[in-house]
């Protein structure tokens, strides 16, 4: 019972934890822009800054971070172990958190070895190359809603996004093409054979993976008849039959399916992590030392953020609170809604970040054939079915109920083919003495 | 695991990949939210821990041990009797037996009872010794034993390795019913002392027993029990 209670608890806590967070971005940016207007800056300047700031620097830096640790932590209770917990201030190792200090300090004061056959100005460019694009995806990413504030009686309107663009969609596809360029120069600039092999394995799978991300997300494009991702995540907020949100995950499941798949491939996490393959060839990042390597770790845990993040956006309404949005509209004072719009939001990305690791420790690597079947045989078919199946619904009747339906049967089909019992392995009894006699000493 | 799993042809289904792929995930937060909920049981007695809610399995080591069989040999012991002196009467049955040659005995006589003898020097150099346990099954007197459950414990010089009849000598004194010192008496142990010991005497066993138990809470019966339950 009190393990319930903890429980519910805890499910009530991160979002909650994550609302008054989205209050205090909130509180930042509007007295940010404040600041910069009264110091002559033009408008929804000084909002750009602190959104960069506490949206790009803190909340994703910080979310990567604490996600190393978590890959650890959550790992081991997925395999039945206890994990990192060796770093105790005062007795308590309080989930592994300190780890993060020491890693960072062990980074930070390793021996700088390079490879004297080094290519010098690509080695030392590749971190970097691979660390930023990562970032500025972000950008574009819209985390709460515009808001009237006013402050000390000056009324501004702050949205906690940095870029709302016009090609937001557009941007994203570009930016995320860049990232190839970190692993395949790190890969290149180490002059070695392993690195080379992790450097090409990526451009390679990269490269082939863009398209079906890309075409993944035309169907959505269509779907919120714009490219910016702001416009997308407020179209989701209309109600198909009157009750249900126009959300992605409804209207485009096969999209979702090929985009999760896809960006996985692109963040080079296992069960795609050939370029990495710690157990073959180390990857393309085997001879960089100390925090060169650490950036090139954090760049991939950086990228399931905002892949979290755009995911959440475009197919999981964003920062739309789903349940209970019109009583939520009506009975807080606007600031405080979107508070709950960003709580919300942050609360998704959480959410599909933890998803992503349970992937990650689901799956063992693929092979590389495998990995190309599955991109051009597979993945790329079903994203172009996927487009002209979406654009004749579209055409058809343009209030997407249509498509709504098709998606939800298409989500039926998924449920029951996926609920289906699987064919039952006889595992002989001997197996299972064996297994007992491991667990019980 | 060493056995053949069925080796046939995928359906469908299976072939589809993406069902397996998600009940697999399904699986795998199951486990997650389980470990992720419910905390890792702490009983001292790690064998009588629960697994049913939280199936961490894991004993944090250096704090928490898991308890050795009573055929576990470890670190070897001469055992005492009630008087503090080795059950030893230095026969050289385990010197001779020890395939390592690692025990060096020398033998002397209790000046006050020259009739019995007892070992001035017992020395086994650990490092040496192969622990194979010989030397527990060829002593007479039962007064080497193998049951500390303790590994020979880390040390900085070779000579710290070679252990002596003081460092040896320690663990629960044991007397026997037909152990001779207590059927004829012996003018080294005090009237009362020799009373007390003959009281405290049992019948020499043929199986093993929780006496034999290494570790505080291991028990023996409850072991073959639980296996009878099975
Ligand atoms: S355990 Fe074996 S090797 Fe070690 S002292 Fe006894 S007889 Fe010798
Ligand atoms: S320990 Fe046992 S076998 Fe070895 S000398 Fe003493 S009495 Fe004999």
């Amino acid at each position: 019972m009190r393990r319930f209670l903890g429980m519910v608890l805890f499910a009530i806590c991160v979002p909650l934890s994550m609302v008054l967070l989205g209050r205090a971005v909130y509180w930042l940016v509007a007295g940010a822009e404040y600041l910069a207007t009264s110091l002559g800056a033009p408008p929804t300047y000084g909002a750009a800054i602190a959104n960069v700031i506490l949206l790009m620097l803190v909340f994703v830096m910080t979310t990567a971070a604490l996600l190393t640790i978590g890959e650890r932590k959550w790992s081991a209770m997925i395999q039945n172990r206890i994990g990192p917990n060796r770093i105790r201030v005062f007795g308590n190792s309080a989930g592994g958190i300190f780890f993060l200090a020491a890693d960072a300090l062990k980074m930070l004061t390793k021996e700088n070895i390079n490879p004297s056959q080094r290519s010098r100005v690509l080695y030392e460019l590749a971190p970097m190359a691979a660390f930023a694009p990562s970032f500025a995806l972000f950008a574009v990413v819209p985390v709460g809603p515009a808001v009237d504030s006013v402050v000390n009686g000056v009324r501004t309107t702050v949205a906690l996004q940095v870029a709302n663009i016009d090609a937001g969609l557009l941007f994203v596809f570009g930016i995320a093409s860049l990232a190839v360029y970190g692993t395949a120069l790190a890969g290149w600039a180490s002059n070695s054979k392993l690195a080379i092999l992790g450097g090409v394995r990526a451009s390679s799978q990269m490269i082939s993976y863009e398209v079906s991300l890309g075409l993944a997300l035309v169907g959505s494009m269509m779907a919120y008849q714009s490219l910016r991702l702001e416009e997308m995540v407020r179209a989701q907020g209309q109600l198909l039959w009157g009750f249900l949100p126009a959300l992605g995950f409804f209207l485009q499941p096969v999209g979702l399916l090929v985009f999760f798949v896809s960006a996985f491939a692109e963040t080079k996490r296992t069960p795609f992590d050939l370029p990495e393959g710690e157990s073959e060839i180390v990857g393309y990042f085997v001879e960089y030392p100390g925090m060169k390597f650490g950036m090139l770790f954090l760049a991939e845990f950086i990228e399931v953020v905002v892949l979290a993040a755009i995911t959440a956006a475009i197919f999981f309404g964003g920062w739309h609170p789903v349940l209970f949005e019109g009583w939520l509209r009506e009975n807080l004072s606007p600031i405080w809604f979107a508070s709950v719009c960003a709580g919300a939001f942050l609360t998704k990305v959480l959410l599909l970040c933890w998803l992503q690791l349970i992937v990650r420790w689901t799956l063992p690597r693929f092979r590389f054939d495998q990995i190309q079947k599955l991109c051009w045989k597979v993945l790329l078919p079903v994203a172009l079915a996927n487009v002209f199946i979406t654009g004749a619904l579209i055409l058809v009747d343009p209030s997407l109920e249509l498509l709504g339906l098709v998606g939800l049967v298409e989500i039926a089909a998924m449920a029951v083919i996926t609920a289906a019992v699987s064919r039952k392995v006889e595992v002989p009894a001997h197996a299972h003495a064996a297994a007992a006699a491991v667990a019980g000493h | 695991m060493p056995y053949q799993l069925p080796d046939s042809e995928l359906n469908l289904r299976e072939r589809l990949y993406f069902p397996e792929v998600i009940q697999g995930v399904g699986i795998i937060m199951k486990q997650f939210l389980r470990n992720f909920f419910f905390g890792r049981q702490k009983d001292p007695d790690v064998l009588a821990r629960d697994r049913s809610l939280s199936q961490n399995a894991t004993i944090a080591y250096p704090e928490e041990r898991v308890p050795y069989p009573p055929a576990y040999r470890g670190l070897h012991r001469l055992v005492p009797r009630e008087d503090g002196r080795p059950r030893c009467v230095a026969c050289y049955m385990c010197a001779t037996i020890c395939p390592a040659q690692c025990i060096y005995i020398e033998a002397g006589e209790y000046p006050d009872d020259p009739i019995e003898k007892y070992p001035v020097k017992f020395v086994i150099d650990e490092l040496r010794c192969v622990v194979c346990g010989f030397c527990v099954e060829a002593c007479p007197k039962d007064a080497i034993r193998m049951d500390t459950g303790e590994h020979a414990p880390p040390s900085y010089t070779r000579a710290a390795q070679v252990w002596d009849e003081k460092r040896l000598l320690r663990g629960p004194p044991v007397s026997y019913q037909n152990d001779p010192w207590l059927r004829r008496g012996s003018p080294s142990i005090s009237p009362e002392k020799l009373q007390e010991m003959r009281a405290r005497a049992k019948p020499f066993p043929l199986n093993a027993t929780d006496e034999y138990a290494q570790t505080p809470g291991f028990s023996v019966r409850a072991l073959a029990s639980e296996a009878k339950g099975k």
